[in-house]
């Protein structure tokens, strides 16, 4: 009864939480995905806790069986603690200021004058995956869960810059969100892009995540959306875009969320890089969702493999899948296309010949050939996690 | 009478409040409470002083999902918290603290 790397206080904490489930008896399976504990929190579904304050959940792998995350179910990740729980929209206001011809103060109303405009799109933490690294790297143990694919909806940031008139010589853009340190010593979460990047035309302040308002723990009532780059710069609650006239140099730019500046992004494991650059866009990754480790396959009974696949902005080519370990690939079929920015599902028709341990691969390449390695690329905190995965699924 | 009266106000006002809590985005007001439970260290020398500082800007969780690491590792980590962060700790809670993370969440060595 009693899983890995649980103690029974653990259990009974959980099982308080748990009580309706728990008075049947049996351990309820919704409780834990791969051992991991599950609360529910406002606004969420069931979701694997990672750490409670700040608050990081974790999606589990099944809910990827779906073109489109629920909002409920999208993964969460907060930096500092004193995270926003409370946000009134007569008085929230979208600053943006700085190195601009004007200052604005836009309410909601406002950001909704602007045009609509809206796309699916991959959002992902940095350190997707950081848990499978090796040697270990310190920070949130994730899983393949701390991703999505959701459908935003807002203002292009461009409009909105362009409405206060960006001063010539500008360099970069700040974004600050309601969150605030626990102690001043504790840098405020701001993140910046350049501002050629700031400038671009997808780049949203969004107010819809899958035609709703987004839960407040993914952003309410705005987040910026950086599609194709990695989450970190998606910053949530947002409430300070400032212009500047230098290069910005807040800590979680400058000295967090690095990645070594090598063609890989990566560097001999365990070692220390010479040069960093701040992380930007998304390596290009496919997961196998269906079977999943547990499935109960049979002899000469047809499946169908089906996973998902997605890259930094630019649209998957292929998607190559092994069921022999990798020995012989096969081209997979690609499903519906939502645009270079959204995942897209593959599926592949097996029927495996004799029981046995059987190791599926899956493989995607991107449309200027970018792909998935066969061995970790490693870097010390743990980002751009795009290994192959294997499956190890038995037929009986 | 007038008791009554200012009751049901103050009922009245509260079942807006709670109308306006969930109702989302139309409604000006959009709150949530976030659930926090103990997080239960393993026991062992070290224990109290990490249950002080490490719970002051992240829950004990932090601690408890990282990898079995070296000492190295946990030496680094927590010099992170008091250089990077400004952790409160001085040096002799540091080391209690490190060999309590070492034994207890490490390598043993
Ligand atoms: C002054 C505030 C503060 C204190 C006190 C503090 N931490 Fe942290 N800790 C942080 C911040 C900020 C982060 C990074 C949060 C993030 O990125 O999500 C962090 C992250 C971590 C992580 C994740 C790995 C990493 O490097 O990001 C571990 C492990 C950790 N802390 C352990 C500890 C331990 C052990 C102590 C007690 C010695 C401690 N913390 C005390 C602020 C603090």
């Amino acid at each position: 009864m009693m899983r890995r790397g649980f103690s029974r206080r653990d259990f009974l904490k959980t099982a308080g939480a748990f009580t309706a489930m728990t008075a049947i008896g049996e351990f309820p399976a919704e409780v834990f995905a791969d051992e991991r504990k599950m609360v529910r929190f406002p606004e969420k579904t069931d979701l694997i806790v990672l750490t409670q304050r700040p608050v990081q959940l974790e999606t589990p792998l099944h809910y990827f069986k779906e073109l489109i995350t629920p909002n409920k179910a999208l993964f969460v990740r907060w930096h500092i603690s004193q995270l926003p729980t409370s946000v009134d929209l007569n008085l929230w206001r979208l600053r943006v200021g700085g190195n601009t011809e004007k200052e604005l103060a836009l309410s909601m109303d406002d950001l909704k004058q602007f045009e609509k405009v809206s796309y699916t799109a991959v959002i992902q933490c940095s350190g997707n995956g950081r848990s499978f690294f090796e040697p270990w790297v310190a920070g949130g143990q994730w899983k393949n869960g701390a991703m999505g694919n959701v459908t935003f909806a807002g203002a292009r940031l461009r409009d909105i810059l362009n409405k206060a008139g960006i001063k010539a010589g500008s360099v970069d853009v700040s974004f600050d969100g309601l969150d605030r340190a626990p102690l001043p010593s504790v840098p405020d979460f701001v993140k910046s892009l350049p501002v050629d990047k700031a400038l671009e035309d997808d780049i949203l302040v969004a107010y819809e995540m899958n035609g709703e308002y987004m839960p407040l723990l993914n952003g309410f009532p705005a987040r910026l959306v950086v599609p194709g780059w990695y989450a970190t710069y998606w910053v949530k609650g947002l409430t300070d875009i400032t212009v500047l006239p230098k290069q910005f140099e807040g800590f979680w730019v400058k000295t967090a969320y690095r990645i070594p500046d090598t063609a890989c992004g990566c560097i001999p494991p365990g070692s220390a890089p010479k040069k960093t650059i701040p992380i930007n866009r998304m390596t290009t990754r496919s997961l196998i969702i269906d079977p999943s480790v547990q499935a109960q396959l049979k002899a000469k009974k047809p499946v169908e493999i089906m996973g998902i696949a997605f890259s930094g902005g630019y649209s998957i080519r292929e998607v190559i899948v092994s069921v022999d370990k990798g020995k012989t690939w096969k081209e997979a079929r690609l499903g519906q296309d939502k645009g270079r920015y959204s995942w897209i599902q593959w599926f592949f028709p097996w029927k495996p010949d004799t029981p046995g341990k059987y190791t599926l691969m899956a493989r995607a390449t991107n449309s200027i050939g970018e792909s998935q390695p066969f061995e970790s690329l490693w870097n010390p905190a743990g980002y751009l996690w795009n290994k192959i995965e294997k499956v190890e699924v038995m037929v009986t | 009478m007038r008791r009554t009266i200012i009751f049901s106000m103050i009922l009245a006002s509260l079942i807006l409040a709670a109308a306006f809590a969930v109702a989302g985005p139309q409604a000006p007001v959009h709150s949530i409470s976030l659930p926090e439970t103990r997080v239960e260290l393993a026991p062992g020398d070290g224990k109290v002083k990490v249950e002080t500082f490490c719970n002051i800007c992240h829950s004990l969780d932090y601690i408890t999902m990282q990898p079995k690491f070296s000492r190295a590792q946990w030496t680094g980590t927590v010099n992170k918290m008091v250089k990077v962060f400004g952790a409160p700790i001085n040096e002799e809670d540091s080391k209690m603290i490190i060999d309590y993370l070492v034994a207890q969440y490490g390598a043993g060595n």
